[in-house]
């Protein structure tokens, strides 16, 4: 099952006080790797919290982590700001030359593929 | 003893540090992300490298001036976690290449920092705030993430000098967000919820209650009911954050409409939510210097505009000097990328994607920490600050730029 989601990234101060002390760790991916969904729509999914997503948009794609929010917000997902996010986010910047961090399409699906690591993100980039 | 934090650009200057065995011990005051910033001394620290190899800093200070020297148009970007002395002697580096020089700025807030630099809007500091503000707007920004201490130090919660009653009799706030952030669960009363993009359209519908007329918004009352309690305060701040910045980019003088609006009546002032530490300060130097804020090249004369940004240069230049960030991480995937195919001189503290995969690695001292110097908090407010660390063993970033630029 897949669906079409907006996708706004966010700031989490866990996440930032993680990246401060170690880009490289475990936690950070586990902090940053996420999606944070409307619970409806983890259900049509067929997701549960800490279930592998498959999140693509017409830039690039990353599997991520399900996370089920207790806020409704049917067709909107959130991301905290991390080369996660990063990689779904279009490198067409318009006239203002300014990414649109907040405002990603992506079509989200489960997966068996692992969680992308930051050494895959690397690897993408030395391509 | 005392010290600063340079773990956002409120730069906490009221922080307590205990050391054992060389070592800090115990911190007071630090929200958890300072917390990350100060434990970071002591994890995931850069060391000198050439081309993926162990070296000396003197070979690699030579290697990145020779990079630079070879380069046909030279990139410098970052400096939003540099201090002054760093950023005013990256300045001299970019004017002595020729270089295009860049900042975080360039994709977040820059465009309301540089209205504020301006005087295009009107803005106050925080102590301002908190002695005098009753009404707050956190708009598009949620500092109980971003900026931890920014309600409790300033704006919302403390007692200040015409403000003795406390948050709850002396204050009003109100939050705009997409979502029910924690620091809008902290003023449910106050929130308005937007759909994503939306802040543009709320924006005008304000106006229109400010100028007496019906909003064409399903919330009119609430809206309206705002308004009114907007144009009664005395002395109102507003607080952008991101969200504001990304959703309204290109159109900001609605912002700038709605804020003269409120100053027919009230007193209203804007204080961008700058993030680094002091992408402020890097801001000001540089409109000083030029008349622009970010997206300088040197090349010939002053040129300023889309070609000089990090988003078009990391296309465009042939050598990168990236000093206190981390764009492979920040930045779009696709841009990452072309960042990436460019040879690439890193100054950090700290192991980050972009030393990852750059061809020469200059360790840095920790701002704040290892390193002294001054620093410009996001209202303007100028921070000085003095090494409280001493025989971290990396130079501070103006030294390495002083010695890059001898070298060149
Ligand atoms: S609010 Fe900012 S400056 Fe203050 S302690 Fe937290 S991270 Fe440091």
């Amino acid at each position: 099952m897949s669906l079409e989601l907006s996708i706004v990234t966010v700031r989490d101060i866990f996440q930032s006080e993680v990246q401060e002390v170690g880009r490289f760790s475990s936690e950070y991916q586990k902090m940053s790797a996420i999606i944070i969904l409307d619970k409806g729509d983890t259900k049509t999914l067929g997701v549960a919290d800490g279930g592998r997503l498959l999140v693509e948009s017409s830039s690039g794609s990353v599997v991520v982590g399900a996370k089920v929010d207790d806020q409704p917000h049917k067709g909107l997902a959130f991301m905290p700001n991390s080369p996660w996010s990063n990689q779904l986010v279009s490198e067409e910047t318009g006239e203002s030359r300014i990414p649109e961090y907040k405002s990603i399409q992506a079509e989200v699906s489960t997966t068996d593929d692992s969680i992308t690591d930051l050494s895959e993100i690397l690897a993408r980039m030395r391509e | 003893m005392m010290a600063i934090c340079t773990g956002c650009s409120l730069l906490c200057e009221d922080i307590e540090v205990d050391f054992k065995d060389g070592r800090i011990s115990t911190t007071k005051n630090l929200c958890r992300k300072g917390l990350g910033r100060y434990r970071s001394l002591y994890t995931e620290r850069a060391s000198p490298r050439v081309d993926g190899r162990e070296a000396g800093l003197d070979d690699a200070i030579s290697r990145a001036a020779g990079l630079l020297k070879e380069a046909k148009r030279p990139l410098l970007f970052g400096w939003s976690n540099s201090t002054l002395e760093a950023q005013s002697a990256g300045l001299d580096l970019a004017q002595k290449l020729g270089a295009v020089i860049d900042d975080t700025s360039s994709f977040c807030q820059g465009e309301l920092l540089e209205m504020v630099l301006k005087g295009e809007l009107p803005t106050c500091t925080l102590d301002d705030v908190r002695n005098y503000a009753d009404m707050i707007f956190y708009w598009g920004s949620d500092p109980s993430n971003s900026h931890p201490r920014h309600m409790s130090r300033f704006s919302y919660y403390p007692r200040g000098e015409k403000r003795q009653r406390g948050y709850d009799e002396d204050r009003t706030a109100f939050v705009v967000d997409v979502r029910l952030s924690p620091t809008a669960s902290m003023i449910k009363e106050g929130f308005f919820k937007l759909a994503p993009g939306g802040d543009a359209s709320f924006m005008e519908s304000m106006l229109a209650a400010l100028g007496g007329k019906i909003p064409r918004l399903q919330d009119k009352k609430k809206v309206i009911a705002m308004v009114n309690t907007m144009k009664r305060a005395d002395f109102g701040a507003i607080f952008p954050g991101l969200g504001l910045a990304y959703s309204m980019k290109g159109r900001m003088d609605i912002l700038k409409r709605l804020v003269d609006g409120l100053n027919e009546t009230s007193k209203y002032s804007v204080i961008p939510m700058v993030g680094h530490f002091n992408m402020r300060g890097f801001n000001q130097m540089l409109f000083e210097k030029t008349g622009f804020i970010n997206r300088v090249s040197f090349a010939d004369g002053v040129e300023h505009g889309p070609k000089q940004s990090i988003i078009e240069a990391s296309k465009s230049c042939d050598v990168a000097l990236i000093i206190g960030s981390d764009p492979i991480s920040a930045l779009p995937g696709g841009v990452a990328r072309s960042l990436a195919k460019i040879p690439t001189i890193v100054i950090d503290p700290h192991r980050s994607l972009t030393s990852e995969l750059a061809q020469v690695i200059i360790p840095s001292a920790l701002s704040g920490m290892e390193a002294g110097g001054s620093a410009i908090r996001m209202d303007g407010v100028r921070v000085e600050f003095e090494p409280i660390v001493q025989g971290g063993g990396s130079l501070p970033d103006v030294e390495i730029l002083k010695r890059i630029a001898e070298a060149v």
